[in-house]
This record gives structure tokens, C-alpha cells and sequence, in this order.
């Protein structure tokens, strides 16, 4: 299990010492299908790694079921996006890559921590190591941007450190069990440690009170980077929340307190708040943003709902989410790269232009709308139908504001495609051409779109699967 | 997958077969486009034909199983499963869809013959083929909203097709609907599930009249029907409709109006007929929105100076008619035998004559480019075959005896009159019945006059223009070609014939029976001067509002004028101030509010702790031009400034952990 830690760590060092500038490309593919294939490997074994640390804390690392998904899902895609890179990047390509391949392999070790003090480590680990992603273009802006990432990362960070002080002292350990550690009656400074810790977590995930970073980062990153930052960094927050409300607390602990509920609010609030925001955007990756604002917020609705309805519906939306998301800022990366153009109200007949890659951001953009055959509507039947038997009198609420942020969606994704295929083009857009790096992405996370659509079963067995273990 | 074992795998072959005959046209035609090769683009419209002819002959060969109950589920498919079954009434749609579709498809070679967009119309064309046999096939109403928004998606680029800016405003009317009416139907799936624990279509009648909590079937009915009201154009959801219906190409208009508004009718039906069956409460509130809905259309049909627009008009119209069927099954309970007939009967005339009308409509169109009264008057002078389509449509459409739209207007009078009966005998609104009754003579009789006008103006005045009449005369015989021609006629034929055998029909209409729960039917004798009586009074008021009405006040010095007041139009100056103006102000406001709240404790915490140049406005940071007069580079926060934040913000959260580790 180690080596999947290991390709990631390795293959960084490798590129920076020996690779020849701007040549990283022969070692990142090797290196991200290499990951993918032990991940996969990974899955059909079970295990655990103990090394033993300082006053002795432990590093653990666990691959159970939840580990599992995540971790293939965060390769499978860096993977898509950093074969998007290969067109899409044209300096400082080495270093680039160095830190991409660094933040995966944080991100890996993240999926397999196995208590609270490995995951803190990993996850410092991966804020430190994409902070440079954002910086890459190395403009003002994008060095304010990157600043104001790592300042949002790390206050949710030591937040979620202050839950865990709490939860080490009172318990003596923070190992993640299935089920959690407590047994019905917590104490008032647990419940507040455990808000910490999902308001902290939150942040990454782009929950109010800490969603400010994710509209000034994403934009100012190159596409592959936001594209990542937006599918899946953000579902390290979320993995961060299930492991704490899951597997640390318990759900008996926080159902019915004011955690669930405050939590609740504001994830409700922040899907409806960032779609709205999301409308009014005009640039591009920043509607993108906001628009990841409001989707991620769906998972942590739904998995603060504590039930199976919600729970599945909530990992099927972060799965379905970041193919979309990572398929949309691909998509909307192939534009700025191709044409140069990042407003929406320049993107007119685009679809002329380049119809293939606004055909996968139309697929993408139904399948977050929640448009059947596409994936999103699965998950949202999921979500709403959890809300309404978690709470059979106010369920409703959750539902209505599910479905008004659909509207929100097909309002900001459609109105560009509809401009796009149905309207001219300007008489200087020249005609381009996408080269198979930028094509080939694209097309398979639309067809995944469609495909978990129609075939969402296996993906479902999984997460019910890792329900089950947790009652 | 597990499979169930009484399947029959011609269903799901019904349904996939178009979308994957729409993907080889697709590839076919794009190779041929990208290797500019003709016979690719040949290729590409013979799968087209092949794929619809297909379809009909699947769906007539399974005409002797209609009652056998076939079915076929596919239980892991979108999570819930999806499933899909056949009887009498979802047989006689599918019969619909498939002929009209093949009549559009054949009569699409002539009217997209210089059509450079062909490749995407045709794949659309099947996949919404597909989708609209889906949903008429669904077992469950998951599965009939999975193909009810693909089809909505797959016609909004069949509306959207010609390009023009009407054509934009028209698509984007009717993606906002489909997407607005679909969410807002998933919703009340949601509830219908919450409540039931299934949605399958044969149960639910049956859980229904069991559910101990009607305020909550209620609401879940109501917010089911809505994306089934839009479909169908029923009043106040109609104003996407006339836009939609003028704009799209002509192919795509016959498709939204023959069969694609059944859909939301059958949807309206499956729900209202199997969920609130005999609910007496629903079915006032549904005759009400119909009655309005047929006022509404016809009106719009009298002052429409378009020939397509007309047509689209008259559609809202007869779709109230329809849905008045609807209302009294429900008002009727267990003697619902004329309703559910008439509305069966209804459903299926008006796809007929809407497929004759459109068609011959869109030929003149094709001609001429234009479909305003004024342009199109006298083309049909002189080419007996498009005469003979429009009147065939008027007589039909008229409910004039002979015509097979006499048979099912007649239905559905009888089930008002017996609705008038149950209530004077039994206790009951009888008095509303009586204007019922009236209200629905006298929209007949607005047929009648809208469709005289149409006629008249198209195949009896001249143009005031006497070249253009020479030119239009001179296009006899080549106005078009064959296949549409045969299309046309044939189908044309088929109002008289059908309309001299009400037997045929009335057999045809028992196909439901199962569907509505209709137990004993009486025969009607439909020459009785009783029952002629009410086509007289109809076709009187049409006259007489022809040449009062029309002749008079619509029709100055020769001329066709529009004098519908421009502000009365519900979409542009209700529906779309509030959608796109009032509605997302408020709630950016809101979201804006809550947005900048943390950011705003945090310019007040940086303030109370060190001063800063700064002059204290607050960007949202989602918008760079919002209220600020500063350039781009000034109103970007400044690599120090984010710096210092940051920086703060961590020490924030180490002296938290700091303190509580002090106090421990």
C-alpha cells in the first residue's frame, strides 16, 4: 500500500532532478496511469500500514471501501486533466507537473488516512503542495489569488486542528471507526469542536462561511489546475466531513443537535447562493466557481441528512460532480486556450467554432442541471428523496431549493450553449483546431457523464455498501 | 442486470431503435459533410426513412397484442429502474407518433432539401422519436420523465433549428419552460414517491384512494401535472406555444403539435385519471383551465394574421377541448364512457388534421417564405390537392358532420350533457354545466370562423398584388413534389372516410377502455337531429363571427391587419420581466448579502486592527464592475493586501488552538 504514496512522491523528485526542461510529459503519464492502475490494484485488498510517530501518535493508512472511491476518483481524473495539460500548458512545465503529481499523491494518502492526525498531515500537505498550481501563471493576480487560497485553506485547517485537540483530549485518540466513537451524549464542547471541524473541512469544499477563495482561485489558475481545485480538491473538504461525522463522532452523537441542523442552513444557503452568484457571473471559470460553490454544498446536505437516501445520493453527487466540473473547466480551458475568449457574452457561436468540445460542456452542464439521461439527475432524485424522509415536515424545503438551484443551472450553463450552437460567430473568430490532448478528455468525462447516467448501479452497490458499514 | 420474465423486447427495441438509427444518420452525414461526398448525405436520409418505417411497422404488428399486458423493466437502469408496458391507449399514441413521424420524416426530404443543417435536424428528429415513444410507453412515471426531458431537450434544437432571432427568442421560451416545467414535475415525483413508495403507474391508482393525506396528494398532483400543463399549452402556461410553433421549421411544428402536446396530455390523463380519479374537486378546477384554454386559443386564432400562427392557436384551442374530455371523466366517475372516448378520439382527430394543416401550411411556406396573410393570400388558387388538404382540415377541425372531427366533438358534447344530467338529477353545479356547454359550442363556432379564415384567405381571394398571383398561379403543379404530395393527400382522405365510419372510430376509442376504467358505453346515433343540433349552433356562431367579426373589424381595405393590442402578452410583459429581471434581482440581493457577510466581518476586523489607505468600499468579489469606478488593476486587492489577510486568518486559528490548549 505504501507504493501508491510512493509513485506520486517519487515521480516529483524524478522530474525535477533529471527531466530536461519542458520534457515532464514522458514521465507524467507513466506516473499518473501507473497510480491509477495500483489504486485499482488497491482495491482488491485490504489492509493497513501503521508507522509510528512522535509522543506516540500514529500514521495510519486504511483502504476501506470510502478510501477506495475517492482515491480512484481523484486519479481517474488528474489523470484526464493532466493529459489536458499537455496542449493546454506552455511553460514552466516542470514545475508544474512536479507539484501536480505532489498534490495527488497527498490526495491519495488523504483517501487512505486512517486517523484524524494523518489526515491533517495530508491534507496541509495537498494545500501546500496545489498552492503553487495557482500561482503557475505567476501574475499579481494570480500570486493574490494563491494567498488567499492558502490563508482560507489553512484557518479551515487549524479549525479542524482545534476539533481534533478537542476530540484527542476528551477521547484519547482519533483513530476513524466506522460508526464513530460516541455513544449518544456528547458534551457541548465536543458538538462545537464537531462544528469546527465541518466548518473548517467546509471551506475546502467551498461552504459559507469560508467559500470566498474558490471565484479569486479557480479563474486565475491554469484550466488543468481549476479543473482539479474545483472536481476534486474540493471533495477532500467533503471526505474530510464524512470522516469526522462518520467515523469520529458518530451519528448518533450529532443527529437531531444543533450541528445537524446549523449545517444543514448553511449548506441549503450556499447551494442557493452560489447558483444565484453563478447566474450573475459573467467570466466564465468564475461562474464555474460558483457554480462548484453550490453543487459541493449538495453533497454536504446530503450527508448531513444521516441517511442512507441522503448518503447515497450525496457520494453519488461528488462523484457526478467532479466528472461534470472537471469536464466543464476542460471545456471552458479549451475555449480560453483555442480562442482566447473568457467572458460569456463573447463565447457567441462558439459551437460553430468548436463544436465538439461545447458538446461535452452541454452534456456536462445537463448532467449538473440534473437533466435526464445525465448523471446529476440520479443523484438529485437521491438527494431530494432523502431530505423528504429525513425530515417529513420541513423535507420539502431541501427539495425546493435543490430544485431552484437546477433552474439556476440550466440558466447559467444552457444560456451559453444555446448562444453558442444557435447564434453566428463573429466574423474575426478564426477556425481552430483541438489536438487529441484536448479532445480526448473531454470526450471520455462526457460519455462518463451519460454512462453513470444510465448506469449508475455499480456506483451505487459501492456507496450503499460503505452505508451499511457504518450503522 | 436481472431481467423480469414475462419481458418483451420489442418495447425497448421501439424506443432504442430511433435514437441509435439517429446516431448512424448522424455519422453517415457527417462524414459525408467533412468528405463532401453526396451519396453519404443520400445514405444518410434512406436510414432516416428506414428507421421511421420501421417504427411503424413494429407498432402496427403489435396491434394484436395491445391487451397482453407486455411489459419490460430494466430494474438497475438510473438508479430506480425504469420500465415500460403497453395497452389499448398508450398502443393508439405510439400508432400516432409512429405514422406522424413517418409523414414528417418523407415529407422532410422536400421542404429540407437545401437545408445545410440536415445532419443535426435528422439526429434530433429520431432521438425525439425515440424519447416521445418512450414516454407514451412508460410503465412508471420515472421513466416517463427521463424521456420527457430528453424529448423536451431533443426538440428544443428541432425549435431552435432555422437561426433567426425570432427563432432564438422562440427556442429560448421554450428551453425555459421544458426546463422550468420538467424540475418542477420532478419535484412533485418527489413527493408522489415520498408518499407512495413507488411510481409505477398501475399501482398508484389504487394508493392513491388509500393515502391518508390528501393535502400533501394534492400538492404532490398539482407540481407533478405542471411540466404536463406546459407541454400540452394549457392556459396560463400557453405563451411558449405560439412563438415555438411559428418559428421552428414546419416539420418540427407538425411534430410539437401532432404529437408532442399529447404527451402532456397523456401525462395530465395518467395523472389525473389514475391519481384523482372521481375527484370532483380536481375536476372542476381542470374544466376551468380547459374551458379558458379553449376560450383563449380561439381568440388568439381569430386575431392571428399567420398561417402558421393561426394553426398553433387553434392547437392551445382544441388541446382545451381535449382536456374538457378530461375533466368531465373525472366529473363523470364510473360513467365516463363518452368522455374518455371523446378525449381519445379528440386526441387522435387533431393529430390528423394537424398533420394535413401544418403540412400543406409549410408547403406554402416553403413556396413563398413568409406565412403572413396578407403575402400567402390566393397561393393556393388553381392547385386542387392543397384546396382540397385545407378544407379537409377545416371540415375536420370544424367538427362539421362528415368529418371525423364531427364524431369526437360530438363525444365529448354528449359527456357535458351528461354531466349536466348526473347533476340535475343527483345535486350538483348543473348551472356551470349549462355555460360549459356553451362556452365549448361557441369555441367550436371560433373554429369554425378562424379556420374559414385561413381557408379563404389561402385558397379563395386573390392577392392584391395581381403579379404576384400571376406568379403564384404559375406555380401550379410544381408547388411540390410527389412524396409530400402523396402525404398530404392521403392523409387528407383520411378525415371523410374516418368521419363516415364511426364505428371504426368508436373502435379504435375502446382501445382505453382498460386505461379510464370505462365500464358500459352507449351508442350514440350520431345523425339524430338532437345531437346535430349542437354542430348547427357551432357552425352558426361561425359564421356569424366570420362576418361580423373578421370580415369587418380584422380585415381593412383588403387588407389583413393584426389588431391584437401588443400589450397583451403575457409572456413579454409578465413572465419574462419577472423571470429574467425581478426574480434574479431579489435573489442576486440576497445571495450577494449573505456572500460578502464574512467578508465583511473580516474588512471590519482588519480595519479595528490596523489602519489601511484604503477607502472602505466593498467589492463583492464576483463582480469586477459592480459599483466600482476604479480600472481592473486598482480593483484587484493587491498581492500585500491578500497577504496580510491571510496571514491573519491563520494566526486566527492558532491562537484558538492555543488558548484552548492553555485552559485545558
Amino acid at each position: 500500500m505504501a507504493l501508491i504514496l510512493l509513485v506520486p512522491i517519487l515521480f516529483p523528485f524524478v522530474i525535477a532532478l533529471i527531466a530536461k526542461r519542458n520534457a515532464s510529459r514522458t514521465w507524467v503519464i507513466p506516473a499518473l496511469v501507473l497510480e491509477l492502475l495500483l489504486v485499482i490494484g488497491c482495491a482488491f485488498t485490504r489492509g493497513s500500514v501503521v508507522i509510528p510517530c512522535i509522543y506516540g501518535t500514529q500514521i495510519v493508512l486504511v483502504n476501506d471501501g470510502l478510501g477506495i472511491l475517492f482515491s480512484v476518483l481523484f486519479t481517474a481524473m488528474f489523470l484526464l486533466a493532466g493529459i489536458f495539460g499537455f496542449e493546454y500548458l506552455h511553460e514552466k512545465i516542470n514545475t508544474y507537473h512536479v507539484f501536480y503529481l505532489s498534490t495527488l499523491g497527498a490526495m491519495v494518502g488523504l483517501c487512505y488516512a486512517g486517523n484524524l492526525l494523518t489526515y491533517y498531515m495530508f491534507y496541509e500537505t495537498m494545500t501546500l503542495c496545489s498552492f503553487p498550481l495557482i500561482l503557475h501563471e505567476g501574475t499579481e493576480r494570480s500570486r493574490s489569488a494563491a494567498m488567499k487560497y492558502l490563508g482560507y485553506s489553512l484557518f479551515g485547517a487549524a479549525l479542524a486542528l482545534f476539533g481534533f485537540f478537542v476530540v484527542y483530549s476528551q477521547t484519547g485518540g482519533a483513530t476513524f471507526v466506522p460508526g464513530g466513537y460516541a455513544d449518544g451524549n456528547v458534551s457541548g464542547l465536543m458538538l462545537a469542536a464537531a462544528l469546527c471541524m465541518i466548518i473548517g473541512f467546509g471551506g475546502k469544499a467551498g461552504m459559507i462561511p469560508l467559500q470566498d477563495w474558490l471565484p479569486t482561485a479557480h479563474p486565475e489558475a491554469p484550466a488543468p489546475a481549476s479543473a482539479v481545485l474545483s472536481g476534486v480538491i474540493t471533495k477532500s473538504g467533503v471526505l474530510g466531513i464524512i470522516r469526522v461525522v462518520y467515523y469520529l463522532f458518530g451519528v448518533n452523537a450529532l443527529a437531531g443537535t444543533y450541528v445537524q441542523n446549523t449545517v444543514l442552513i448553511l449548506a441549503l444557503t450556499t447551494i442557493f447562493c452560489g447558483s444565484m452568484l453563478a447566474y450573475k457571473e459573467k467570466v466564465l471559470k468564475k461562474r464555474l466557481a460558483y457554480s462548484t460553490v453550490s453543487q459541493v454544498s449538495y453533497v454536504i446536505f446530503g450527508l448531513m441528512l444521516f441517511n442512507s437516501l441522503g448518503f447515497t445520493g450525496a457520494l453519488m453527487q461528488a462523484v457526478f460532480h467532479a466528472v461534470s466540473k472537471v469536464c466543464l473547466f476542460l471545456a471552458a480551458g479549451a475555449i480560453i486556450c483555442k480562442t482566447g475568449k473568457t467572458r460569456v457574452d463573447q463565447m457567441v457561436g462558439i459551437g460553430k467554432v468548436m463544436p465538439l468540445t461545447l458538446f461535452c460542456f452541454a452534456c456536462a452542464g445537463l448532467s449538473l442541471v440534473g437533466i435526464p439521461p445525465f448523471s446529476g439527475f440520479v443523484s438529485k432524485w437521491y438527494l431530494a428523496e432523502g431530505s423528504l424522509s429525513a425530515f417529513p415536515a420541513a423535507g420539502w424545503i431541501g427539495a425546493a431549493v435543490l430544485l431552484i438551484s437546477a433552474m439556476l443551472t440550466a440558466g447559467y450553463l444552457l444560456g451559453p450553449v444555446s448562444k453558442g450552437f444557435f447564434h453566428e460567430p463573429d466574423p474575426e473568430t478564426e477556425s481552430v483546431r483541438c489536438g487529441w490532448y484536448i479532445k480526448l478528455p473531454l470526450v471520455i468525462l462526457a460519455f462518463a457523464t451519460l454512462l453513470f447516467g444510465v448506469f449508475p448501479g455499480q456506483i451505487h452497490q459501492l456507496v450503499a455498501g460503505v452505508f451499511a458499514g457504518l450503522l | 442486470m436481472t431481467i423480469v420474465a414475462d419481458n418483451f423486447i420489442g418495447l425497448p427495441v421501439l424506443v432504442l431503435l430511433p435514437i441509435i438509427g439517429g446516431i448512424v444518420c448522424w455519422m453517415f452525414g457527417r462524414t459525408g459533410e467533412i468528405r463532401k461526398q453526396e451519396f453519404l448525405c443520400r445514405t444518410r436520409s434512406a436510414v432516416c426513412i428506414l428507421t421511421v418505417l420501421a417504427e411503424w411497422l413494429i407498432t402496427v404488428f403489435l396491434i394484436r397484442s395491445r391487451g397482453a399486458g407486455l411489459q419490460f423493466m430494466f430494474p438497475n437502469l438510473f438508479g430506480l429502474g425504469i420500465g415500460f408496458e403497453l395497452d389499448g391507449l398508450r398502443w393508439i399514441l405510439c400508432l400516432i407518433t409512429t405514422t406522424v413521424w413517418f409523414a414528417v420524416a418523407v415529407y422532410g426530404l422536400d421542404i429540407h432539401r437545401s437545408d445545410t443543417k440536415k445532419n443535426r435536424f435528422d439526429l434530433y428528429f429520431l432521438i425525439c422519436e425515440g424519447a416521445t415513444i418512450g414516454v407514451f410507453l412508460a410503465a412508471d412515471l420515472y421513466t416517463m420523465l427521463i424521456f420527457f426531458e430528453m424529448m423536451s431537450m431533443s426538440s428544443w434544437v428541432l425549435v431552435a433549428h432555422d437561426e433567426t432571432r425570432d427563432s432564438w427568442y422562440a427556442a429560448d421560451s421554450y428551453l425555459a419552460y421544458a426546463v422550468i416545467g420538467g424540475l418542477v414535475t420532478l419535484m412533485g415525483l418527489f413527493l408522489l414517491y415520498h408518499l407512495f413508495g413507488t411510481v409505477r403507474i398501475s399501482e398508484i391508482r389504487a394508493l392513491a384512494a388509500a393515502c391518508p393525506d390528501r393535502k400533501l396528494l394534492y400538492i404532490a398532483g398539482a407540481l407533478a401535472t405542471v411540466g404536463f400543463c406546459i407541454k400540452s399549452g394549457m392556459w396560463p402556461l400557453h405563451t411558449w406555444l405560439p412563438p415555438s410553433y411559428t418559428m421552428a421549421p414546419t416539420t418540427a411544428t407538425t411534430l410539437l403539435s401532432s404529437v408532442l402536446s399529447k404527451t402532456g396530455v397523456f401525462g395530465l390523463a395518467v395523472i389525473l385519471s389514475q391519481i384523482f380519479a372521481g375527484d370532483r374537486n380536481v375536476g372542476f378546477l381542470v374544466l376551468a383551465l380547459a374551458l379558458i384554454t379553449m376560450v383563449v386559443g380561439a381568440v388568439l386564432g381569430i386575431f392571428s394574421t399567420n398561417i402558421k400562427r393561426t394553426l398553433a392557436c387553434s392547437s392551445i384551442s382544441q388541446i382545451g377541448f381535449v382536456l374538457t374530455g378530461l375533466a368531465t371523466c373525472l366529473l363523470l366517475r364510473e360513467e365516463n364512457a363518452f368522455a374518455a372516448h371523446g378525449m381519445v378520439l379528440h386526441l387522435m382527430n387533431h393529430s390528423l388534421f394537424k398533420l394535413v394543416l401544418f403540412l400543406s401550411a409549410g408547403a406554402v411556406i416553403m413556396n413563398i417564405t413568409d406565412g403572413e396573410y396578407n403575402a400567402v393570400r390566393g397561393f393556393g388558387r388553381n392547385k386542387p390537392l392543397l384546396i382540397f388538404g385545407m378544407l379537409m382540415g377545416l371540415w375536420g377541425l370544424a367538427g362539421i358532420p362528415g368529418g371525423s372531427g364531427y364524431i369526437s366533438k360530438t363525444l365529448l358534447h354528449e359527456s357535458i350533457v351528461e354531466t349536466i344530467h348526473l347533476f340535475e338529477s343527483g345535486g350538483g353545479p348543473a348551472f356551470w354545466m349549462h355555460v360549459t356547454e356553451w362556452v365549448f359550442l361557441i369555441s367550436g363556432g371560433c373554429t369554425f370562423a378562424y379556420m374559414t379564415t385561413l381557408f379563404v384567405c389561402v385558397c379563395v381571394d386573390r392577392n392584391e398584388d395581381p403579379d404576384v398571383q400571376a406568379v403564384y398561379d404559375r406555380m401550379k403543379g410544381k408547388w411540390c413534389r410527389l412524396p409530400s404530395a402523396v402525404i398530404i393527400g392521403l392523409f387528407a382522405l383520411l378525415i371523410p372516410v374516418l368521419g363516415c365510419a364511426p364505428f371504426l372510430m368508436e373502435a379504435l376509442a375502446s382501445f382505453s377502455d382498460p386505461f379510464f376504467a370505462v365500464s358500459t358505453v352507449h351508442p350514440v346515433h350520431y345523425l339524430s337531429f338532437e345531437i346535430l343540433k349542437g354542430s348547427m349552433i357551432s357552425i352558426l356562431t361561425g359564421v356569424v363571427i366570420y362576418f361580423l367579426i373578421v370580415r369587418r373589424c380584422l380585415i381593412r381595405g383588403g387588407i389583413y391587419t393584426d389588431r391584437w393590442p401588443a400589450s397583451v402578452d403575457l409572456e413579454k410583459n409578465v413572465y419574462r420581466p419577472l423571470l429574467l429581471h425581478i426574480l434574479p434581482f431579489a435573489g442576486s440581493f440576497l445571495a450577494r448579502s449573505i456572500a460578502t457577510l464574512p467578508e465583511l466581518i473580516r474588512i471590519g476586523f482588519c480595519r479595528l486592527l490596523y489602519s489601511n489607505n484604503n477607502n472602505g468600499v466593498v467589492i463583492p468579489g464576483e463582480d469586477e464592475y459592480f459599483s466600482s469606478y476604479k480600472t481592473q488593476e486598482e480593483a484587484d486587492e493587491s498581492f500585500s493586501t491578500t497577504l496580510g489577510t491571510s496571514l491573519l486568518l491563520i494566526s486566527i486559528g492558532m491562537v484558538i488552538i492555543l488558548v484552548f490548549l492553555f485552559l485545558q
